[in-house]
């Protein structure tokens, strides 16, 4: 039941398999020339892929794919496209673990003169092997196709793929289809950017939009399962400036060993009700009030879970505060870290994207608050609307331009 | 009577000077978040006067290695021959946990302590924190200074008299070959200086008593201590550190070869490296598999290597190429020292060299010992000279 997404697709790519090969009809947009639709033969910047177009990015925890959508299609098209298009935008969850996010929907995308919607989904990449086992099983090694894709999976599957389905994955570095995502993205979506007003009250903190027409230079910190941290200085222009093991795969790993949750909702859902003040030792804990010498008021951690070694401390936190308390020491971890990267940069902005984001208010509304205090109002933290789909939508970009 | 110097007057509250010494006993005291560090000076010869007043405190202290349940003193860090103020002896070094503070004051009040007076001075938080405590209960007057210029100074007047006091590690990443090499620090400035404690702070030091703290991190030596004591039942830092000893963080962890089959080559991130802390443990079978001693040694990788971390990024972006690492956090834990060298070396290609202190955690308590001398009218003093 994991699997029916890819079972229709398979189905939709065996049939096309079955279908006249190599017939290539004048697609109907202005200019292109067309595509031939072989695997294996070149085609470049005058060219575009076969339909389906999508992108997909196989991250450490979570797999994205982007599927182009488009509005008008030939008649070959439309044979090789109606069950896939129908099957994926005619559901939101997709056997036990798949989603697609509609809200994050875009219409009226152009592509290479094409029109058409992106829809955005995700699963858990620990289905790839159970997938690319049934994906043999159905016969996909008869039907060639061009996938293009970016993450660690990419290569971590890519002889997996070629062995078991005889399928050629053009990969494609996942920091430079980040970036390339992000350029294409906030072309396409003016809220794309935003940023939080008033972080630090509950009843006032709101998104407000935010203006990117320059966006030029920028920190981008990518939080996936891990954390990446790029200077970005112009279009594809960036350098990897450093990186924490203390990711969303660490909250989520480590909320999975304190409160016997399983998911990442369920690990922001106690969060969300928990109090760190009863796990953290702050610095009143300490002092007894501020440490006014260096700036430090008495509300800020001094030392994360600092009071959990002490008996009744330890019987006395829940659940609730014990996640509530690893979301806010990797959050301010990151936030800590970014700060010192645009100190050392002269960034003033800094974009947060990856799925650890997702739903993930309070992370969002800390890193603001955290990035607004330490810099005393000089520094900026901003988010995307599209959060941990930029890869993939990078990755749909250079299949337009495979040779 | 020692040479030169003008016996001070013994009565709290009274001012002595530069030229004037505070009664014995002399110690320093640093009140941590989570321990509390004593340094007690032992005279080699005392007046007739001062005799009566020290002999029992240094019979006690001397005499003993442990104290009640939890304190102890440090033998191995004892260090003979010291001057202060040209008074000869020797330094003790006891440690205990900050959380029997309010016993120990109530057992100081019962046992009528208020009636001895006592200069007494002390840095750390606690500093702060239980003043008011101690004035109202034990009728002292706490002498505060702060803790990070206590650190400094401290660091200054051990560096001095313990040509071995810094070292750093060879082949740090071979169980068979790593090993402590003495680190000549005569030339010292400039460089950072990372204090863990609880929580961390980052310093950069240019000259004598001249540093700005520049950074600091909440996941610090009572973050490990905490996770501990939460994943695996441990209740102390030392059974933390005996099962991270057994432990394989590869199980715990999502490794980059975890995620990309092989190394991250376009970045230079090997297989090897840890890419998301924890980042299994949301797998059930992972979970299953992991012992307590799997959990220990990946909370203390996950703290070491963020602390080496944010270390370099700090003396990346100030121009330091040594970086000194102290605090209690690597008292007998050789794993984290060891770590913190391989990765320093390895991020930096070798720019960047990781130090260490012998004497670890206690800089706050002897640099207060040596504010001691300085006490006047009960105020505190930021000057750092001591000779």
């Amino acid at each position: 039941t994991k699997l029916i997404l890819l079972d229709s697709l398979l189905q939709e790519i065996c049939s096309r398999a079955a279908a006249e090969p190599e017939s290539c009809h004048p697609v109907m947009s202005s200019g292109s020339v067309p595509g031939i639709c072989q695997n294996g033969v070149q085609f470049g910047p005058e060219e575009l892929p076969p339909m389906p177009w999508f992108g997909m990015d196989i991250g450490g925890t979570l797999s994205k794919l982007v599927y182009f959508e488009p509005v008008n299609t030939t008649e070959e098209e439309e044979d090789r496209v109606k069950n896939i298009r129908k099957y994926l935008t005619n559901n939101l969850a997709y056997g036990d673990s798949g989603h697609r996010d509609q809200q994050k929907q875009m219409e009226d995308v152009v592509i290479r003169n094409r029109k058409g919607r992106i829809h955005f989904i995700r699963f858990p990449t620990n289905v790839m092997t159970p997938f690319m086992e049934l994906a043999k099983e159905k016969g996909m090694a008869e039907t060639l196709s061009t996938v293009c894709a970016t993450g660690g999976g990419a290569y971590k599957f890519e002889n997996d793929i070629r062995k078991e389905l005889n399928m050629t994955l053009h990969k494609f570095d996942e920091l430079d289809s980040l970036i390339g995502g992000i350029q294409f993205i906030e072309k396409n979506n003016s809220k794309e950017l935003y940023f939080w007003e008033n972080p630090g009250e509950d009843s006032l903190a709101c998104k407000k939009t935010y203006d990117f027409t320059n966006p030029y230079p920028f920190m981008l910190v990518n939080i996936g399962s891990g954390v990446s941290i790029l200077s970005v200085k112009g279009p594809g222009k960036y350098q990897r400036v450093s990186g924490t093991s203390l990711g969303g795969g660490t909250f989520l790993g480590l909320s999975c060993l304190l409160t016997k949750c399983k998911t990442f909702e369920e690990a922001l859902e106690l969060a969300a009700k928990g109090d760190n003040k009863k796990v953290d030792k702050l610095v009143k804990d300490i002092y007894g009030g501020d440490y006014n010498r260096f700036g430090l008021a008495g509300d800020i951690v001094a030392s994360s879970f600092g009071q959990m070694n002490i008996e009744e401390k330890f019987m006395g936190a829940a659940k609730e505060d014990l996640a509530r308390a690893t979301l806010m020491m990797i959050t301010n971890n990151i936030g800590s870290i970014a700060r010192l990267c645009c100190k050392s940069e002269g960034m003033e902005r800094c974009v947060f994207v990856g799925n650890f984001l997702r739903i993930n208010t309070i992370a969002m509304r800390s890193l603001s608050t955290a990035m607004e205090y330490w810099s005393n109002g000089a520094m900026k933290a901003l988010f995307c609307e599209h959060e941990g789909y930029f890869g993939a939508v990078g990755c749909l970009l250079e299949l337009m331009k495979t040779s």
